[in-house]
């Protein structure tokens, strides 16, 4: 066998693979360390704090304990243009969504996807930007495996209202406190909520302060600490 | 509201005087010369002839006109239908000449250059157009021809042709207040009226008056309102007219011999359907925006939806596409599942499509084409739909409501939105902002107990029994040491439990309410309840401190779970 028929499948090889990495996201860098390069869909200011590595294309990202926070978490990127799927959330409050900025004509539900979920999930993952599983869907471990990995060739982003073996970034909502209320009187206003980030590569449990509804009513106080999450760095 | 500069058309109008109230007494049954108005909002918007004969005057208050004319038969508004009886009046003008535009229901424009040298003159054309709607849409109308907008709509209310160049005299001795005339949307309609006052406070009473002012100072003191009207009143053309081409909408049809009763006998009947209608677009070289699904059962019932289409990227899949809606319809309606009426055999079935365009001039993108994720989101959809039925895949938006559960207008995927609550209405008493983002289905089982453990209650006059000290939610079901404590003693280790497991009370942290809702008592999905929101404190169970806020709902002497602000 010639050396430049060797040479020119050496090259198809390396050509392949490069399409390869470009398509899922990974490149070697010299010092052998694998770096992301996947695009980012954009997220909100408020949230960045809690989330610092964006919502990356293909991870999987897992929420414990709040609707609202999922629904802020894919508002941004919906607003900008990506289309979003909810399965197995017959519950999601769809003007709460509007409100949070969700584009609602870029928006399907499907809310009891039955014995069909991995199936339908899978065609969801195909072909929507955002997919959003719901706490109580027909998924084997090996099905979640499996999403995972077409997520992860797609570019589709998983965000899961509740847990996920294996996420990239679990955010748990620890405690949530509402203001606004009275005894019989007043209307819910303002929240605040301590999100615990946890990621799969490991490091300290972030906890963050995060105010959701911010109330620009009539309040004397200065606002520049609403809607700026401030970072309670704490252990694990 | 531009004052671009047009070439000045001489137009035909044809007007049929008190439109909403011809339309509306054509479809409730009355005879022309019956006195009836219509009346929309406070006033009345419309009388009939014999109604004005009496004394009923537009504007009138429905109580005056009634004292006024005590046989006076009162119609709803209805602007769709205005709009729907008047295709017929277009279609009976279509038939004398070639291009309409509809102004508004009521009010046609016809390009008289071409149209008058047809019929030889426009004496001629005037007295076609006259005939041919009282002989097809069977209602008396008016015909006037004039230079320009304005001059044109005046000549019809006298029926007068006004020869060429003679607009801006003929114009001049009008009183200012016919300047709204020439205004056809409800907006500008409001926007001429306030110029129309302005001016008429400023001693300005016809339009002659006004056109003798210079076109600068008008401009400068009343702005492209000022200017817009300076035109009309001059006689001249502000816009080009806008013609209606006469696109038939494409029908398909098929008649069962025997009534059809289940759906295996009418998908190969929907498939070809679908393919016939394909073919029939194809031929005519158009595609379609719409598709009209019509079918008639055996008790003489109309069945119909409309479905959108998008048929831009892949017209290919057009017949298979469309056999898969005209099938999810039918297996709704048979089965039905569906809100039809009572289930009966099908005698026909027709496929309409509407909206229909010449072939490559659908609506594209500023960048061309249409954007890759949108198509492959659009298929991706199809596909869950295709797994799970139409019903599985929802389009949602927001409509108007008072309670969390109302504001959302759910439908099948690609299913025409059906006239909704309009969301623009101002909808008092509604549940304040922020929104919940968790709202049951259904109402859940929720229990709203004083200091005593006694269920609060709440009275006719909204006075509250004691104010709510816990709340019991329901346990999670798989929670097997709230089962156990529901668990009646004498029941034993494995008895079922009866009704819903609670959780453990948790502790009232602040509330506000109630907030009564009682809406629609006059139809059937009345509905009366008084609205609180609680925040609640923690349980005693470990990792759960903070508060958690719910709304829930007095009704019929019960509380119920409405949302949960999660």
């Amino acid at each position: 066998m010639d050396a430049s028929h060797q040479s020119a499948r050496l090259e198809k090889a390396r050509a392949a693979l490069a399409a390869v990495q470009s398509r899922v996201g990974t490149t070697r860098s010299v010092t052998g360390v694998e770096c992301w390069e996947t695009p980012v869909l954009p997220l909100a200011a408020t949230l960045s704090d809690a989330l610092p590595t964006g919502l990356r294309r293909g991870q999987v990202v897992a929420v414990q304990g709040s609707t609202s926070l999922v629904l802020a978490l894919v508002a941004e990127a919906s607003r900008e243009g990506s289309w979003t799927a909810m399965i197995g959330m017959p519950q999601v409050g769809v003007v709460a969504a509007a409100r949070r900025g969700i584009e609602l004509s870029r928006l399907a539900l499907i809310p009891h996807p039955g014995a069909q979920a991995p199936a339908v999930a899978g065609a969801c993952v195909d072909g929507m930007d955002v997919v959003v599983l719901g706490p109580r869907l027909a998924l084997a471990d090996a099905d979640r495996r499996r999403l995972v990995a077409r997520a992860r060739e797609r570019g589709a982003v998983i965000v899961s209202a509740g847990s996920w073996e294996g996420a990239h970034v679990t955010l748990t909502v620890e405690s949530s406190r509402w203001r606004g209320l009275g005894a019989g009187d007043g209307r819910l206003r303002e929240r605040e909520m301590t999100v615990a980030m946890s990621s799969r590569a490991g490091g300290q449990v972030r906890r963050v302060l995060l105010t959701l509804d911010v109330d620009t009513g009539l309040r004397r106080e200065s606002r520049d600490s609403v809607g700026q999450p401030a970072a309670l760095e704490g252990a694990a | 509201m531009t004052a671009a500069v047009v070439a000045t058309t001489r137009r035909a109008v044809l007007w049929v005087p008190d439109w909403p109230v011809v339309a509306a007494a054509a479809e409730a049954g009355l005879s022309p010369s019956a006195p009836a108005a219509v009346l929309h909002g406070r006033g009345m918007v419309a009388v009939s002839a014999a109604a004005r004969a009496a004394g009923v005057r537009r504007g009138q208050r429905k109580r005056l006109a009634q004292r006024a004319c005590p046989d006076l038969t009162i119609l709803p508004y209805d602007e769709a239908r205005d709009a729907r009886q008047f295709e017929a009046v277009a279609a009976a003008a279509e038939e004398v000449v070639s291009g309409v535009e509809i102004s508004r229901p009521g009010l046609l424009m016809i390009p008289s250059e071409g149209a008058a040298r047809f019929h030889g003159s426009e004496e001629a054309l005037a007295e076609a157009l006259v005939n041919a709607v009282a002989e097809i849409a069977g209602c008396e109308s008016a015909v006037g021809a004039a230079d320009g907008l304005l001059a044109a709509v005046l000549a019809a209310r006298s029926s007068a042709l006004i020869p060429a160049g003679e607009s801006a005299r003929f114009l001049s001795p009008h009183p200012i207040d016919t300047l709204t005339l020439a205004a056809m949307e409800r907006t500008k309609r409001e926007a001429v009226e306030d110029l129309v006052s302005v001016l008429t406070r400023l001693g300005i009473d016809t339009l002659g008056a006004f056109t003798d002012l210079p076109f600068s100072d008008i401009l400068a003191r009343f702005g492209p309102a000022g200017a817009w009207a300076h035109r009309v009143a001059r006689g001249e053309d502000v816009a080009p007219p806008v013609l209606r081409r006469a696109e038939e909408d494409i029908a398909v049809d098929y008649v069962f011999e025997e009534p059809a009763q289940n759906s295996q006998q009418l998908i190969p009947v929907a498939r070809l359907l679908a393919e016939r209608l394909d073919s029939a677009l194809l031929d005519a070289g158009m595609r379609c925006g719409k598709v009209r699904i019509v079918a008639a059962t055996e008790r003489g019932q109309q069945l119909e939806r409309v479905w959108r289409t998008d048929v831009g990227v892949r017209a290919g899949a057009f017949a298979a596409h469309m056999a898969d809606r005209v099938r999810w319809q039918l297996e709704g309606w048979l089965s039905g599942t569906a809100d039809g009426p009572e289930r009966s055999g099908l005698v026909s079935l027709g496929v309409t499509a509407e909206d229909v365009v010449p072939l490559g001039s659908e609506q594209s993108y500023l960048w061309g084409g249409v954007s890759g994720a949108d198509s492959r989101a659009q298929r991706t959809l199809e596909r869950v739909q295709g797994l799970l039925g139409p019903d599985g895949v929802l389009a949602v938006r927001e409509q108007g409501g008072r309670s969390p559960r109302e504001r959302v207008l759910a439908l099948p995927w690609g299913q025409e939105a059906v006239d909704s609550r309009p969301l623009a209405h101002p909808w008092p008493g509604g549940i304040p902002d922020p929104a919940p983002a968790t709202v049951l289905a259904a109402p859940g089982p929720v229990q709203v107990l004083d200091a005593g453990g006694t269920p609060v209650s709440i009275d006719r006059r909204l006075a509250m029994s004691a104010p709510p000290t816990w709340v019991r939610l329901e346990a999670d079901p798989t929670d097997e040491r709230a089962r156990a404590a529901n668990r009646h003693p004498a029941s034993g280790h494995v008895g079922k439990v009866e009704g819903p497991v609670w959780d453990r009370p948790r502790p009232v942290d602040s509330w506000a309410g109630p907030w009564p809702i009682a809406q629609r008592w006059w139809s059937t999905e009345a509905s009366r309840g008084a609205y609180m929101q609680i925040a609640l404190g923690s349980s005693q169970a470990p990792g759960d401190e903070g508060t958690v806020a719910v709304l829930v709902a007095f009704r019929g002497g019960e509380w119920q779970l409405e949302a949960m602000y999660d």
